[in-house]
């Protein structure tokens, strides 16, 4: 013990020179096998390190071997990390977008067009959304405050939140809707209010209003979501495939006979094929029926040039392009009930259905 | 053809083609069925054409109107058509729909239409190689 003491402590005290001298030997190692200069220093760093704390426990004259074998374990752990995490990538990947640059402007521009929206309710409608979204206060003690009842303080509030809807899609986009009908018929729909939409016609205006056809697509979901109901855009030729299979689709529920299917969903190509061919834009609405009795409705509209001559159209093998002739009439024969309504520059509208139960 | 699946396919068998459409089509998809196939009919010299629809859910009238015309073209390069697999609920249609399809030969399946065409080549010994 005591013979061992002083050999440690020439050991110790010499111990560090030795291991600065052996700074070129090791970056020599290091540098050979990492070409990237921060990571080779680290490497050097560590190694060193490791020398420093062993140099207490080695017997002199190892040192110099040690340092190559550890400067040569530290580079080979290095290379199996890099391994493994080249093998582990796929799991790391984080998949949401980078924060893009814009995104504070785009905040700010949200702000402007609420508070523009905002100003743009009366103030008495203002304060009592202010009142129950911001503040909190539940629609009962506002009711009390203004003398009227709960519901209608509800009711209000659905009234302005449409509103709002309306009015912050407008200042959104920048637009002022170019008729006087744009914003009773964004109004109904924001509001999901169907008599309401029925008696501004909305279903017409948005197809001859290409500003509210485009505002009005975040809208549509709003209010009572109909699964009785389905509304297929029909602009192309793949479209009146799509068209004829949600027609379908939802005939099924009704338990249709497998005929009865593929007879609504021939009329349905027709009139799908005929929104293509003559009008470019238009739309296939299917519902369910319940009441008084059950069948499918199917309602093909279109913002198209119109029908001039409607008998000459429903007769068998009129034809304007090279078809059988048989679009309206066939798909006439096809339905139960059959209605066409079309009006000179302002587009078509056949109604038709087919009633689950045989009359 | 565009990437995707298939959506027909023609294919050889002896001196007929076999042409399958596997789903319903659009109006352009059928145009795009009916040039290939005549070019098809002129390039392997085919002598007859079997036409399966057994997938189509829906021959209406732009579809029906296609198959009698294929029928007609094909007639005029020199080979026999043969639609097969038109399901009950789309004949039933058809005919409801008011659909003239008499000048298309028809057969229930494949095997049937094949034979009907071996049929067509015996009785017409024309053109025979």
């Amino acid at each position: 013990m005591p013979a061992a003491e002083p050999a440690g402590g020439t050991q110790q005290g010499s111990g560090s020179p030795d291991v600065a001298a052996l700074i070129p030997l090791v970056r020599r190692i290091v540098t050979a096998r990492v070409p990237d200069q921060a990571t080779a220093d680290d490497l050097v760093q560590e190694t060193l390190a490791r020398v420093l704390a062993a140099s207490g426990r080695l017997e002199s004259g190892t040192l110099e071997p040690y340092a190559i074998v550890t400067a040569r374990n530290v580079v080979t752990s290095l290379w199996r990390d890099q391994d493994r995490q080249r093998r582990h990538q796929h799991r790391v990947v984080d998949l949401r977008p980078p924060e893009a640059p814009d995104e504070d402007v785009l905040v700010q521009e949200d702000r402007a067009a609420i508070a523009q929206a905002l100003s743009r309710l009366s103030d008495r409608e203002r304060e009592i959304l202010l009142a129950h979204e911001v503040a909190g206060r539940d629609t009962r003690s506002l009711a009390a405050e203004l003398g009227s009842t709960a519901g209608a303080v509800a009711a209000q509030l659905n009234r302005s939140r449409a509103r709002l809807r309306v009015e912050y899609l407008l200042a959104a986009e920048r637009i002022e809707p170019p008729t006087e009908q744009c914003r009773p018929v964004l109004l109904a729909i924001s509001g999901g209010d169907r008599r309401r939409q029925r008696d501004v016609d909305a279903a017409r205006h948005l197809l001859e209003c290409e500003a509210c056809g485009r505002l009005s697509e975040p809208l549509m979901g709003r209010g009572r979501t109909r699964d009785d109901e389905v509304r297929v855009p029909v602009r192309k030729d793949a479209d009146v495939v799509a068209a004829r299979h949600v027609a379908r689709e939802l005939a099924t529920r009704l338990d249709f006979s497998p005929t009865d299917l593929t007879l609504i969903a021939t009329a349905v190509s027709e009139l799908a094929r005929n929104i293509v061919r003559f009008a470019d834009v238009g739309e296939i609405v299917v519902e369910l029926l319940e009441a008084p009795r059950r069948g499918i409705k199917v309602v093909a509209r279109d913002a198209g040039p119109g029908i001039d001559d409607l008998d000459r159209a429903l007769l068998d093998g009129y034809s304007t392009y090279r078809g059988l002739g048989l679009g309206l009439p066939g798909a006439r024969r096809l339905m139960d009930e059959f209605g066409i309504a079309s009006e000179s520059g302002r587009g078509t509208t056949v109604t038709m259905i087919k009633w689950r139960d045989e009359p | 053809m565009t990437a995707g699946p298939r959506l027909f396919s023609i294919l050889r068998q002896g001196p007929y083609l076999i042409a399958s459409i596997h789903t319903a089509l659009d109006d352009s998809q059928l145009v795009r069925f009916q040039e290939d196939l005549i070019d098809q009919i002129g390039r392997y010299r085919a002598r007859g054409v079997v036409i399966d629809v057994a997938a189509l859910d829906v021959l209406d009238s732009f579809a029906s109107r296609m198959l009698r015309d294929i029928g007609e073209m094909a007639r005029l390069r020199g080979a026999a058509t043969v639609v097969v697999g038109i399901q009950p609920d789309v004949a039933f249609t058809m005919v409801r729909l008011g659909m003239d399809t008499g000048s298309v030969a028809t057969a229930l399946d494949l095997e049937e239409g094949l034979s009907s065409l071996e049929r067509l080549m015996n009785a017409s010994p024309g053109r025979r190689t």
